[in-house]
């Protein structure tokens, strides 16, 4: 857009051809160029500056120094560079926030072979996860939306492909590695999440001559008693708890009675995304000569898990399946679900009233088209 | 909602926008001073500038109802870390180990009062501008209140709806393109006008007057591309003998826009960036094995004098036309006859095509064709890790809420501490 030009208020009868609407263009378009002149050349005009100061400083930064956010170059950012210390630029796009970095995105070539990897070899998230350092969510993710793709470029849909090809100049990538080349990781995948129960701080006591490990330290947090002796002398390291966790997630402790009821906080080896890391590195270390051996026994391991979640999954469908009746007609079209209503304190309330039970009951109105009522969805089924 | 987002340079606020405003008052955001000023003074400041940026659209209740002071945040793990000590360590002594802490390792902070608005993240409108999918969050908005918005495969248009982990949303690629792309010229804008005005005018004619129209295209299609490209090598060479300078300029502008055309729809856009030599150099380079072959006479690279060079832009200039007219008639569907060309040729011209393909030359499209970014565009141009996008189907799930860790915020805001901090403690119940 060209620097706006004010329509003047005041027009002097002493300068007709200055007013004048053929002439004005060539005429107004040259103060604007001069700005440092302006101000001595016009001191006695009746006519209103063309420009304000503010966006003659403006059209001037914008044609100096920010001249160069107007294109970018393929491959490199262009951000807002700190001018008052002359530093930033690079990957920090907002000068005055140094905590916020713009961070790398998967390059197409990444994308393609995560859903190769995934898909086609029929590798499990966690072991793609691993190798390429690609977050798990991020991972099906992924997946979901080269699916995605596949299916509308079969179906002819537009594409955007000017578009996600200037995207990927401009935003810092993670390359796919060549053959040979380490592959560069693309984000950590081992973040614990600050659990609630550990933001106050508690000052508990310990005996200089007990060893106070992070269960330990989580059954504080969580205020559980500490364990019994023989149980703790069982655990040699934190991480035992996590194959135990993965296997049967039921088993782990509950503390506290009614609303107050949590489970007992597990160890950071236990919360992690990728818990079976430790324990590999921990038999790294106990047989640093044994590698082939060490990495056969995780291979192992890893099996058995996936193994164990896949059983459990599979369970939990069965029994889900279980409580619903498939009823379909002949030549129909549609498959109706039965299933029973549960009348428990939890699906209904205590007085079987309860807002968020099911059906229509007497003397419980409806809100959904009631003034007033938030009829935004809070969440959409895919 | 009347959009009273104004970024208005006398009172400078920053928005959630790509424009050229913004971007400049971007660059000359100041903290502000806290000399002189009540604690609470300083709050409202804060406050008031964070909130233009963060959900100028939410109502002030509205968004204080979202407000949490429980912030999320992630501690990176080191499972050599973990493996190598049970805690133990960390808690043996007096409680805080035995070994006192490497003296060059500094602690990074995690900087929680940046994530102050990280509720408003989840907003769809927010996510839709954060995957760069619009110009502006009222931009995103009006594309979800047109109904060019899916959410998990269904419409959705409620730009307040929130985004839970994993969900999958959608924009209309052509939406995109024009939120992204650079606006039409005037001179596109008449083409557009005059496109829909002949297209007016041939339904009213009959059938008949159609079918010749087909006819003549597919015999364009087949042959006539690639003839017209050959011949118009020779027709350049006759050009360059009596211009007059003004014309010369014209020329020279139109050769420029000319290049422009042909090379955004190269895989590099170096066409934005280099000045015109360069771009020149590239287009010599797509064009080459013709040119060797048409016109030996005239080699480039024994002179390098100004007529010389000014003979070989012109001569370019109706050889990029001639070749954007080709690609035009052959990215609109139809073979070429490929049995004149050699084989380098014959590679030139495919990649070219295919590029044709990717961003052909559209006068029906709501932007500039062929697509390029708009102005600016880079400076605002990033992508938030807790959203992963494809922007080739303009889609983008949702992966998680926004979280901090030692050092850095997931939340995009263009404010430090200094304004973030006083404006987290302004929305606790219990203000500071």
């Amino acid at each position: 857009m060209a620097p706006r030009i004010q329509s003047r208020r005041v027009s002097n009868a002493l300068l007709p051809y200055l007013t004048s609407p053929s002439s004005s263009p060539s005429v107004l378009s040259i103060p604007s160029l001069s700005s440092s002149s302006q101000y001595l050349s016009r001191q006695f005009s009746a006519t209103a500056a063309p420009q304000t100061k503010l966006r003659r400083q403006m059209f001037e930064w914008l044609s100096t120094s920010g001249a160069v956010l107007k294109h970018h170059t393929p491959g490199q950012t262009n951000y807002l560079r700190n001018f008052l210390n002359d530093e930033g630029g690079g990957d920090r796009p907002f000068p005055s926030n140094p905590t916020f970095t713009s961070e790398n995105i998967l390059s197409e070539e990444l994308r393609n072979e995560i859903y190769v990897l995934v898909v086609e070899k029929k590798k499990s998230v966690r072991a793609v996860s691993v190798q390429l350092g690609v977050d798990m969510k991020r991972i099906a993710a992924v997946v979901r939306l080269v699916e995605l793709e596949k299916r509308q470029r079969a179906q002819g849909k537009p594409i955007a492909l000017p578009y996600a090809r200037s995207v990927h100049e401009m935003v810092p990538t993670t390359p796919l590695a060549q053959d040979g080349e380490r592959q560069q990781f693309h984000e950590p995948i081992n973040d614990l999440p600050a659990h609630p129960t550990t933001g106050p701080q508690i000052f508990y006591p310990v005996p200089e001559s007990r060893s106070f490990t992070r269960v330990d330290a989580g059954r504080v947090f969580s205020g559980a008693p500490s364990l019994e002796r023989e149980v703790a002398e069982k655990i040699t390291h934190p991480s035992d708890l996590a194959e135990k966790a993965i296997e049967n997630p039921n088993s782990i402790e509950w503390v506290g009675k009614g609303d107050n009821a949590r489970q007992v906080l597990q160890p950071a080896d236990v919360r992690i995304p990728h818990p079976q890391l430790v324990k590999l590195e921990l038999d790294r270390a106990a047989h640093p000569e044994e590698r082939r051996e060490v990495g056969k026994r995780h291979a192992e391991r890893m099996e058995r898990q996936e193994k164990a979640e896949q059983e459990r999954r599979e369970r939990a469908a069965a029994r889900r399946e279980k409580s619903i009746k498939h009823v379909e007609p002949e030549g129909g079209r549609f498959d109706y679900r039965f299933s029973d209503a549960v009348f428990t304190a939890e699906t209904t309330g205590k007085d079987g009233r309860a807002p968020w039970a099911s059906g229509r009951r007497y003397g419980v109105p409806t809100n959904d088209r009631k003034r007033g009522v938030v009829k935004i969805p809070t969440r959409v089924e895919a | 909602m009347r959009n009273r987002a104004s970024t208005s340079l006398a009172k400078a606020k920053i928005r959630q926008s790509w424009s050229k405003y913004n971007l400049y008052n971007m660059q000359r955001f100041r903290n502000p001073g806290t000399v002189n000023r009540t604690f609470f003074q300083q709050k409202w400041t804060a406050k008031a500038l964070s909130r233009a940026y963060h959900g100028e659209q939410v109502r002030e209740g509205q968004w204080k109802r979202m407000f949490s002071k429980r912030i999320r945040s992630v501690i990176p793990m080191n499972t050599n870390d973990l493996a190598a000590d049970d805690g133990s360590k960390a808690s043996a002594g007096r409680g805080s180990g035995l070994e006192k802490a490497e003296k060059g390792i500094t602690k990074r902070l995690t900087p929680y009062t940046q994530m102050a608005f990280a509720p408003l993240e989840r907003r769809l409108d927010v996510a839709i501008f954060r995957s760069l999918f619009a110009s502006s969050t009222r931009q995103a908005r009006q594309f979800v209140i047109h109904g060019a918005v899916t959410v998990n495969g269904h419409k959705m248009r409620h730009p307040s709806y929130l985004l839970n982990p994993g969900d999958l949303f959608q924009v209309d690629p052509e939406r995109v393109m024009f939120a992204t792309g650079a606006p039409k010229t005037k001179f596109e804008r008449r083409e557009t006008r005059q496109l829909k005005q002949k297209a007016e005018e041939t339904e009213a004619e009959t059938e008949e007057a159609k079918e010749a129209v087909e006819q003549e295209d597919k015999a364009e299609n087949t042959k006539d591309t690639l003839k017209a490209l050959m011949a118009q090598a020779k027709n350049i060479m006759s050009k360059d003998k009596d211009v007059l300078p003004a014309k010369r300029k014209q020329e020279l502008r139109g050769f420029q826009k000319a290049v422009r055309r042909v090379l955004s729809r190269s895989e590099t856009s170096t066409v934005l960036t280099d000045n015109l030599e360069t771009q020149f150099s590239e287009l010599t380079l797509l064009l080459k094995a013709k040119r060797a072959e048409k016109a030996p006479k005239e080699s480039k690279k024994d002179k390098k004098g100004s007529t010389e060079e000014k003979a070989v832009v012109e001569e370019s200039e109706g050889a990029s036309d001639a070749l954007s007219e080709a690609f035009k008639s052959a990215a609109q569907g139809g073979e070429v006859d490929t049995s004149e060309l050699s084989d380098e040729e014959f590679d030139v011209l495919k990649r070219a095509l295919t590029q044709m393909r990717d961003n052909p030359i559209d006068n029906s499209k709501t932007y500039a064709t062929p697509w390029r970014p708009r102005d600016f565009m880079s400076a605002f141009a990033f992508i938030p890790r807790y959203l992963e996008v494809n922007q080739n189907i303009c889609a983008a799930v949702y992966l998680r809420h926004p979280v901090a860790r030692p050092g850095s915020a997931e939340v995009p805001t263009p404010f430090g501490e200094a304004v973030s901090t006083p404006a987290y403690g302004w929305y606790l119940k219990r203000r500071w």
